[in-house]
C-alpha cells in the first residue's frame, strides 16, 4: 500500500516537473532500448509524455518461466526504475486465464504476460482487455499481432520433439522422428508421452497443427490423432512434466516445446531435440489488462517488451524465438525462418479451439 | 440442550454457524453456477461425463475399501496393542496427509514408473504405475491417515470395562473384536468411509499425474476449466460429486441406524484393555512397519532429490537447493503458509466443534440439513471452489480485505468436514447424562459444551486441528485463484518450481514445507502436554 503511495507522489512530481522531466526519462528510455528509427519519432514522442514517464507499482500476472520472470522485470526495471514491479508468477497460462475472467468484478492486475495468445485473444473477445497499439509494434510482422489490438506477440516457440538418448538407441534404432506421420509406428506404442491438448496450449497448438498438416480437413487430422493416441501412454497435465518423464527415460519421447527442451539437454540431461517437418508453433503475447490500475506502467512494459533488448535477453533466458526480425535465436535453436512449418491460421485455430477440443475427445474417447 | 428460545447464547450460536456456512460454503458454490454462457445443461446432454463417473466409482470403491481397512489396521495396532515403536508409527499416521501437490505423486513415479529406481533397477519390472493400479495404490497411502484419525479417536474412547465383559465371560481375543471392538467403532467407522471416500472422490493430483489415460470427475473439470474456461461444465461435474457425496451420506445415516455408541457414561472407569496377544501385537507391528518402509521410501527420496544436484539422474550431493529456497520471496512464502494454516486449523476447530455440538446435541429443525452441508466441501474440488471464492469475494467493496484473511477462510470451510466428522462422531460416544447432569445443575446449555463435553473431546479436536493444517500447509487448487503477490505460499512456489523443471529446489521447499509442519505438530503436541499427540490416538 505504501509503495503505491509513494510511486503516486512521484507520478504527480512528474507531472508538475512537466515536459522536461518527461522528455528526459523518453531520452533515456529511447537511449538504452535502442533501435527506434526515427522516422516514428513523432508518434514515439507524444505517446512519450503518457507511456515513458511511467511510476507506481504495476501488478503483473506472468505465465513466464520462474527462471525468466526475475531478470526480465529487473532489467525492465533498469530502464523504468520509477515502476515498482509485483509479479504474480504462476507459469500456467490456463489458470491465468481463468483467473482474469473470474476477477473481472475487480481486476488485480494490470499485465498479463506469457502464454500463448490463444490464452490472451478469448479474453479480448471478452472484452477483459484494453486495446493498445504500442509504438514499437511497427518493428513486428503482422502475423505475429492482433488486428484488433488487444495483444501483441513478442516471443515465439517452435514445437519439436524430445527423445531420451539412451532408450531410443536402445528400443527405436536410434530413429528420431522426421515427420510427425512417424510417430504411428507401432515400435513407439506405449513409449510416447503428450501434454494434454485440453489442459496445456502446447498440445492444442499440435493438434491444430496436424489439421493444419492436412489443409484443414478435420477428419483425416482426427484419424491421425486416434492412431497416435493408441501409441501414447500417458497425457501429462503440464508440458513440463511430461520433459521430466523423458529426462528419467520413464518414456522414450514427447512432441514438446523445442526452447524447453534445449534447456533441458543444456542442464546435461540425456535428451536431445528433433524439429519434424511440417511442425507449429507459439506466439508468446503480452495484453494490458482492462480495469488496469496503472496504465502508464502498463504501457510502457508493452512497449519495452517489444524492443530488441527484451527479445535478446528473453532469448538468452528462455531459449525462445523473438517475434522481431532482428533478433538473433538461441544457439541450436530451430530458426522460424528454416524449420519446415505448416500454414499456421492462428486466428482459426483460436476460434475454434473450444470445438475441436471436444472433437478429439470424442475421437480418442477421453 | 433445552430449547433455543430458553438459551439466547445458543440461539446465537446457531444463527451465526448458519449465517458462516450459507456465506462461505453454499453462496461461493451457487455463484459458480450461475456463471453467465456456460454448458451446465450441455454437459449432461452430450454424455461424456458417464465414463468418467464411472471412473470414479471404479476408483472410490477400490482406494476406499483399502484405506478405511489399512486405517483400521493402523488404528487398532496403535491403540489396542503394546508394538514397539510407536512414536514412530505416529509420525509415519500423519506424513501421507502432508503430501504438497506434484511432488509426491511425482516421487512415485520415479520410484514406481517404467524406470523406476525400484521397480525396474531393482526388481528389473517394467510395470508401470501409471492408470488404474497405479492411482488405487497411491490413494490407499494418500488417504488411510484420514481413516486411521477418526478410528484410533473413536476406539481410544472406546469402554475398556465392556471389553473386559466379554472376556470374562469367556470371549476369546477374535470373538471379542468381532462382537464388541468392532461393533463399537462403527461411528468411527462410518465416518472414516464416508469421509475417505469423498476424498478419493474429490482427489484430483494423483489421478492427474498418474492416471494416464485415465479420466475421473475431478481431472475431467480442472480440464474444463483450464482447457475451455468453462465453469459452468465444470460446476456440473462438480454437481455430479456433490450427487454421490450425498449419496455416501444417506448410506452412512442408514448404516448407523438409530443405535446408540454411547461408551462413556457418568461412571467412572479406570479399567485397563485386556490384553492383545503377542502374535497379534507382532503382526500389527510387521504391517505397520511394512507400510511405513513404502512411506518412508517415497518421503526419503524426496529428501534425497532435496540434496543432490538433478536426482536421479546426477546424485551429486549439493545444499544449493535449500539456499535458493531460503533467498527472495520464498521465506515469506514459508511464513505465509505457516500462518495461514495455524490460524485455518484453530478457526476450523473451534467452528467445528460448536457446529458438531449444535447438531448432535440440538432438537431444532432443519438439523440435518447443517449436517449435511457440512460434510459437503469435501466433495467440491478444491480448484472449483477457490473458483468459487474469486468469483464471490473479489469485489471492489472487499478490496480492503487482505487475501491473505481470505485464503484463510477459503481453507477453513474447505476443511471444514473432518473435524465436524470428528467432532460429532466423538459427541455420540459421550452420554448425554454427562452434560445434562450439569445443565440440571443450573449451568447454561455453552457452559456444559465448555466445562464438560470440551474436556473429553480432546481426541476429536485435535483430529480436526492437525486435519485442517496438514491440508492447508499442503494445498495449492484452492490458492491458485486467490493468492497474491505477498500472500503466496509454499504449495504455489513449489508448483512453480516443478514446472520450471527445477526438481532440487522444488524437493527442497517440500522438505522445508513438511519440516515446518512437523515441527508445529511436535511443540503443540508439548505444549498440550501429551495429551494432544500427533497422527490421532492417545494411544
Amino acid at each position: 500500500m505504501q509503495d503505491t503511495k509513494h510511486g503516486y507522489d512521484r507520478r504527480t512530481f512528474l507531472k508538475l516537473a512537466g515536459a522536461t522531466a518527461a522528455i528526459a526519462a523518453c531520452g533515456g528510455g529511447v537511449a538504452t532500448t535502442s533501435p527506434t528509427p526515427s522516422g516514428a519519432a513523432g508518434t514515439a514522442t507524444a505517446t512519450a509524455a503518457g507511456t515513458r514517464a511511467a511510476a507506481g507499482t504495476l501488478n503483473i500476472y506472468s505465465a513466464l518461466n520462474e527462471s525468466t520472470n526475475n531478470q526480465f522485470f529487473a532489467a525492465f526495471n533498469k530502464v523504468y526504475p520509477d515502476v515498482k514491479v509485483q509479479v504474480l508468477p504462476l507459469a500456467a497460462a490456463g489458470e491465468l486465464q481463468t483467473r482474469i475472467t473470474a476477477e473481472k468484478a475487480s481486476p488485480k492486475a494490470d499485465i498479463f504476460i506469457g502464454g500463448s495468445s490463444e490464452f490472451h485473444d478469448p479474453l479480448g473477445k471478452q472484452g477483459l482487455l484494453e486495446q493498445y497499439v504500442s509504438p514499437n509494434a511497427k518493428d513486428i510482422d503482422a502475423k505475429f499481432k492482433d488486428p484488433n489490438g488487444y495483444w501483441v506477440g513478442w516471443y515465439t516457440g517452435i514445437f519439436g520433439f524430445i527423445s531420451n538418448n539412451d532408450r531410443l538407441s536402445k528400443e527405436l534404432g536410434n530413429k528420431k522422428p522426421a515427420t510427425w506421420d512417424d510417430l504411428l509406428d507401432p515400435a513407439w506404442k506405449g513409449k510416447l508421452v503428450f501434454p494434454d491438448p485440453v489442459k496445456t496450449g502446447g498440445g492444442y497448438i499440435f493438434m491444430a497443427t496436424q489439421i493444419f498438416r492436412f489443409n484443414k480437413d478435420e477428419g483425416k487430422a482426427m484419424t491421425y490423432m486416434k492412431s497416435l493416441h493408441a501409441n501414447i501412454a500417458q497425457y501429462v497435465p503440464t508440458s513440463p512434466g511430461a520433459l521430466s518423464l523423458i529426462d528419467q527415460g520413464q518414456f522414450v519421447g514427447c512432441p514438446n516445446w523445442a526452447h524447453d527442451i534445449l534447456t533441458e539437454k543444456g542442464k546435461g540431461n540425456p535428451v536431445d531435440l528433433s524439429v519434424p517437418a511440417d511442425t507449429g508453433f507459439e506466439v508468446g503475447g503480452i495484453s494490458i489488462i482492462k480495469g488496469a490500475k496503472n496504465l502508464d506502467a502498463a504501457k510502457a512494459l508493452v512497449d519495452w517488451s517489444l524492443t530488441k533488448d527484451a527479445g535478446d535477453l528473453n532469448v538468452k533466458l528462455s531459449n525462445r524465438g523473438s517475434t522481431r526480425a532482428d533478433v538473433a535465436p538461441a544457439p541450436g535453436s530451430p530458426k522460424l525462418a528454416e524449420v519446415k512449418l505448416v500454414n499456421y491460421d492462428r486466428a482459426w485455430a483460436t476460434d475454434n479451439k473450444d470445438r475441436l477440443l471436444k472433437l478429439w475427445q470424442q475421437t480418442v474417447g477421453l | 440442550m433445552r430449547s433455543l428460545q430458553r438459551e439466547p447464547g445458543v440461539l446465537l450460536a446457531l444463527l451465526a454457524v448458519i449465517a458462516l456456512v450459507l456465506a462461505f460454503i453454499v453462496y461461493p458454490q451457487v455463484k459458480v453456477l450461475l456463471t453467465p454462457g456456460g454448458t451446465y445443461v450441455d454437459f449432461f446432454v452430450n454424455g461424456n461425463w458417464k465414463n468418467s463417473t464411472l471412473h470414479s466409482l471404479e476408483v472410490m470403491a477400490l482406494s476406499t475399501t483399502t484405506a478405511v481397512a489399512l486405517g483400521f489396521v493402523f488404528a487398532y495396532a496403535m491403540v489396542y496393542t503394546d508394538m514397539h515403536w510407536k512414536p514412530f508409527f505416529r509420525i509415519i499416521g500423519i506424513l501421507p496427509l502432508l503430501s504438497p501437490p506434484f511432488v509426491v505423486a511425482a516421487s512415485y513415479v520415479i520410484l514406481f514408473g517404467p524406470r523406476g529406481l525400484i521397480t525396474y533397477n531393482v526388481f528389473g519390472q517394467t510395470v508401470s504405475v501409471f492408470g488404474l493400479g497405479g492411482i488405487w495404490g497411491v490413494q490407499t497411502i494418500a488417504f488411510f491417515p484420514f481413516a486411521y484419525q477418526l478410528i484410533a479417536d473413536v476406539l481410544s474412547r472406546s469402554d475398556a470395562r465392556l471389553e473386559q465383559a466379554a472376556r470374562n465371560l469367556g470371549g476369546g481375543t477374535w470373538s471379542v473384536f468381532r462382537t464388541v471392538t468392532l461393533p463399537l467403532s462403527r461411528p468411527g467407522l462410518g465416518a472414516a468411509i464416508l469421509t475417505t471416500a469423498i476424498y478419493v472422490l474429490e482427489d484430483f493430483g494423483n489421478p492427474a499425474l498418474i492416471g494416464g489415460t485415465f479420466t475421473v470427475l475431478p481431472t475431467q473439470a480442472y480440464g474444463l476449466i483450464s482447457g475451455f474456461a468453462d465453469l459452468q461444465g465444470a460446476a456440473a461435474v462438480s454437481s455430479i460429486l456433490l450427487v454421490l457425496a450425498l449419496v455416501l451420506y444417506f448410506a452412512k445415516i442408514r448404516l448407523d441406524g438409530p443405535r446408540s455408541f454411547v461408551t462413556v457414561t457418568g461412571r467412572a472407569s479406570s479399567m485397563p484393555r485386556p490384553p492383545v496377544p503377542p502374535v497379534v501385537s507382532w503382526a500389527c507391528f510387521a504391517a505397520c512397519l511394512a507400510l511405513a518402509t513404502v512411506i518412508i521410501v517415497v518421503y526419503g527420496a524426496i529428501l534425497v532429490s532435496a540434496l543432490t544436484v538433478a536426482f536421479p539422474q546426477n546424485q551429486t550431493f549439493t545444499i544449493a537447493n535449500f539456499q535458493y529456497i531460503t533467498s527472495g520471496p520464498n521465506g515469506v512464502a514459508l511464513q505465509n503458509t505457516l500462518v495461514y494454516g495455524l490460524a485455518a486449523a484453530a478457526f476450523s476447530t473451534v467452528f467445528a466443534l460448536i457446529a458438531g455440538w449444535l447438531v448432535q446435541r440440538g432438537t431444532w429443525p432443519g438439523r440435518r440439513a447443517l449436517d449435511l452441508l457440512l460434510i459437503l466441501p469435501a466433495a467440491v474440488p478444491g480448484l472449483f471452489f477457490g473458483i468459487g471464492y474469486a468469483l464471490s469475494f473479489n469485489e471492489p467493496w472487499l478490496d480492503w480485505l487482505d487475501r491473505g484473511v481470505l485464503i484463510t477462510i477459503s481453507m477453513i470451510f474447505w476443511n471444514i468436514p473432518v473435524g465436524y466428522q470428528a467432532a460429532v462422531s466423538g459427541l455420540r460416544q459421550i452420554d448425554r447424562s454427562m452434560d445434562e447432569a450439569a445443565t440440571s445443575l443450573g449451568a447454561s446449555s455453552l457452559r456444559g459444551l465448555r466445562d464438560v463435553l470440551l474436556p473429553m473431546l480432546g481426541g476429536s479436536m485435535q483430529v480436526g486441528f492437525v486435519t485442517t493444517f496438514v491440508r492447508a500447509v499442503t494445498t495449492l487448487s484452492v490458492v491458485i485463484f486467490l493468492f497474491t503477490p505477498s500472500s503466496t505460499v509454499a504449495t504455489i512456489r513449489i508448483f512453480q518450481l516443478v514446472n520450471d523443471l527445477n526438481w532440487g529446489a522444488a524437493t527442497a521447499f517440500t522438505v522445508a514445507d513438511i519440516g515446518l509442519a512437523i515441527v508445529v505438530l511436535g511443540v503443540i503436541a508439548l505444549v498440550a502436554r501429551g495429551r494432544v499427540s500427533l497422527g490421532g490416538a492417545r494411544a
